[in-house]
């Protein structure tokens, strides 16, 4: 008996022994990197020591640090113009797309909700010209800002936001959709009885039920907009509009030397933003993506 | 308070081009005050007829009135009536103030202070008052109905309309809410539509019960009078627990005649015959146990199970000659004392005897009952 007990003991505790050495070796994995461009982003001299080893403390420095953030400032401020409004935007028109499209009853919603979903799909680069040429020859809306006194990097970055926008709005209604599928649907009809309209159903009952839902878009959005390159390199491109993933990309890029101390501190500044908005929703979001 | 009248109404429902007929010429007047009870099997269409004098599914043909107002094509909003889901449909976000004061907000010109007056004296007559600031999760399923009844009587509407608001409550909670609502419905007068499967429901809470069959209006009656006087077999069936006990019989000469039955029939019976193919109906409360084989009125049979309720046993008989074959079901007084196997006798008064037309089921004769008088049938 007590054999067969401590054995049994000893299996567990084997078990969870090794449990554990591989969780360590987990969170060693996905933090290395991490690690890595901390300490190169302190170091004075990249090459006095190992790539994940800290600097010996007279090799510390807080130069890369401040450069990094001298250069993304601009950059930083563009991108949350940027990217609160293309979020905020996106999740909001994405719910009432799906409130459309879901709780309402109407002929021909299926094919309009495959258009939706269709969107979903199509690969930014398909259209990066046609979407280029439509905001410089169609719509000229750096031109057109001109009329009201603004700079014209002000218009490409309106642009840039309604672009987010529209590539936007599929996954938002696609993410809504589901989650009023599971909708009592008499929740809704009892609301219909009590006088509400369709726009105060939405106001009153739809909206507010869903809020974790868009802890669930807003996070997603932001990140999608905020790491953009693609759009925002063809669209706006380096100057006084550019977001911050522009200048990151060319930061510490010169003929003499590869700058990582100065890249890795960057990408710590440009990425800042995005953890904050994983902190503030994160509750919502594990919610959100539970339901 | 009004009158509701459904007139004609039929609803056709569109299925990959096939036309489904849910609802077929149904024609009810529904008085001003009144406790409707519509009651069927499940898919039998009453729930849309329900549905269709809520405004929530639209009306393919007939008129509807309430009031004498035809309200066919007017919203829910503008028919004045509130309604009780079986899933109560509290809106989750709001507290149960807030979910009952919502309609009011909506649909009416209320003062702030008028609303808060109206909610409170609601949840005076709930007996919620205690649950005022609570959100719909934090209570109970009784007290989630009491607060969706709550949230229609606020209303104060012409029509309620109810579509199985009991059927989520445990056995108990639903007999206690069963004459909590008649009481209610009593007290505010408030012509009502109450939609259940329930039978039993429908013969205890209803003025007047409406039993729908595949989208067709079986019979508007009073719960006895469809009880003893059913229109046609189907209701027979349907009203009574448990089920009246049918028998396939051929009109030969002065008695029935079926595969195990050799029944005598007096002509003053006979007479409402007119057709030879039968359906002999007896109520499982109208057979009786006895010793000995009496009158051709009575059948051997043998006892095949026994289901003892306490206050009642209900016996499922076999006839003698046909020991597995067809069981049919006599209720009898608890205390009566009989066992599996045990060769007995059932006694089958005419005068409780049913008879339908087999093709059509149509009630031909229906047991002796007088809808005035004091109805003792326990013979």
């Amino acid at each position: 008996m007590t054999s067969t007990n401590s054995n049994s003991l000893s299996g567990r505790s084997w078990r969870s022994t090794a449990l554990y050495a591989v969780l360590v070796l987990l969170v060693v994995f996905y933090l290395l990197p991490l690690w890595t461009g901390l300490v190169t982003s302190i170091k004075a001299d990249v090459l006095a020591t190992a790539p994940f080893l800290p600097p010996a403390p007279a090799g510390f420095t807080s130069v890369h640090w401040t450069r990094a953030i001298n250069a993304l400032t601009g950059g930083l401020v563009n991108s949350l113009i940027l990217a609160i409004p293309a979020t905020i935007l996106s999740a909001l028109l994405g719910s009432m797309a799906a409130y459309g499209l879901t709780t309402l009853n109407w002929r021909h919603q299926v094919p309009i909700l495959m258009l939706f979903i269709a969107g979903i799909f199509i690969p930014y680069q398909a259209v990066l010209i046609p979407l280029s040429k439509f905001w410089a020859s169609i719509v000229p809306v750096n031109d057109l800002v001109g009329y009201v006194g603004l700079a014209g990097w002000v218009g490409d970055l309106i642009g840039l936001i309604l672009s987010h926008v529209a590539y936007g709005i599929p996954i938002c209604t696609l993410l809504f959709r589901t989650y009023y599928k599971d909708f009592n649907e008499e929740m809704i009809e009892a609301a219909r009885i009590d006088g509400a309209t369709t726009h105060t159903i939405y106001r009153r009952i739809i909206l507010p039920l869903s809020v974790p839902m868009f802890a669930v878009t807003l996070i997603y959005q932001f990140t999608q907009v905020w790491n953009d390159l693609l759009f925002a390199l063809v669209l706006v491109g380096p100057g006084a509009g550019a977001p911050v993933t522009v200048p990151l990309s060319q930061l510490g890029a010169s003929l003499s030397e590869v700058g990582f101390g100065i890249r890795m501190a960057g990408a710590f500044v440009a990425a800042l933003p995005t953890i904050i908005v994983y902190v503030l929703f994160g509750d919502q979001f594990a919610e959100g993506v539970s339901t | 308070m009004a009158r509701l009248e459904l007139d004609d109404i039929t609803k056709h429902f569109d299925d990959d081009g096939e036309t489904i007929v849910a609802v077929d010429d149904a024609s009810i007047d529904i008085n001003d005050g009144e406790f409707l009870v519509l009651v069927g099997p499940s898919g039998c269409g009453k729930s849309t007829t329900l549905r269709m004098i809520a405004g929530l599914e639209t009306i393919t043909d007939g008129e509807l009135r309430i009031g004498g107002r035809r309200v066919n094509e007017a919203k829910p909003r503008d028919r004045d009536i509130a309604m009780v889901f079986q899933s109560y449909a509290l809106y989750p976000h709001m507290t149960v103030r807030e979910n009952m004061s919502f309609g009011l907000e909506e649909s009416t010109d209320l003062s702030e202070g008028d609303i808060t007056d109206r909610v409170e004296s609601a949840t005076d007559t709930m007996g919620i008052s205690d649950l005022l600031d609570r959100k719909p999760s934090e209570l109970s399923g009784g007290q989630q109905q009491r607060v969706a009844l709550g949230r229609a009587i606020v209303r104060e509407p012409e029509v309620f309309l109810m579509d199985e608001p009991l059927s989520n409550l445990d056995a108990k909670l639903r007999a206690q809410m069963r004459t909590e609502l008649q009481r209610l419905q009593e007290d505010l007068d408030t012509t009502t539509v109450y939609v259940t499967h329930d039978q039993t429901e429908a013969m205890t809470m209803g003025d007047r019960i409406a039993i729908l069959n595949d989208g067709i209006l079986q019979q508007v009656a009073t719960p006895l009078e469809a009880y003893h006087a059913p229109a046609n077999q189907f209701v027979a069936g349907f009203i009574g627990e448990p089920s009246m006990n049918f028998f396939d019989v051929d009109l030969e000469g002065d008695s029935v005649v079926g595969d195990h039955l050799d029944y005598p029939v007096s002509d003053d019976v006979r007479t409402k015959l007119d057709t030879d193919a039968l359906v002999l109906g007896i109520r499982p409360q109208d057979i009786e146990l006895v010793d000995a084989v009496e009158s051709g009125h009575d059948i051997a049979v043998t006892v095949d199970v026994v289901e003892p309720m306490g206050d009642e046993n209900n016996v499922y008989l076999t006839f003698s000659d046909a020991p597995t074959n067809e069981t049919f079901i006599a209720n009898v007084d608890g205390r009566t004392l009989v066992e599996e196997g045990d060769d007995i006798v059932a006694h089958i008064p005419e005068e409780a005897v049913h008879f339908f037309d087999r093709r059509s089921g149509e009630a031909l004769r229906n047991r002796e009952f007088d809808g005035d008088a004091d109805v003792d049938l326990s013979l």
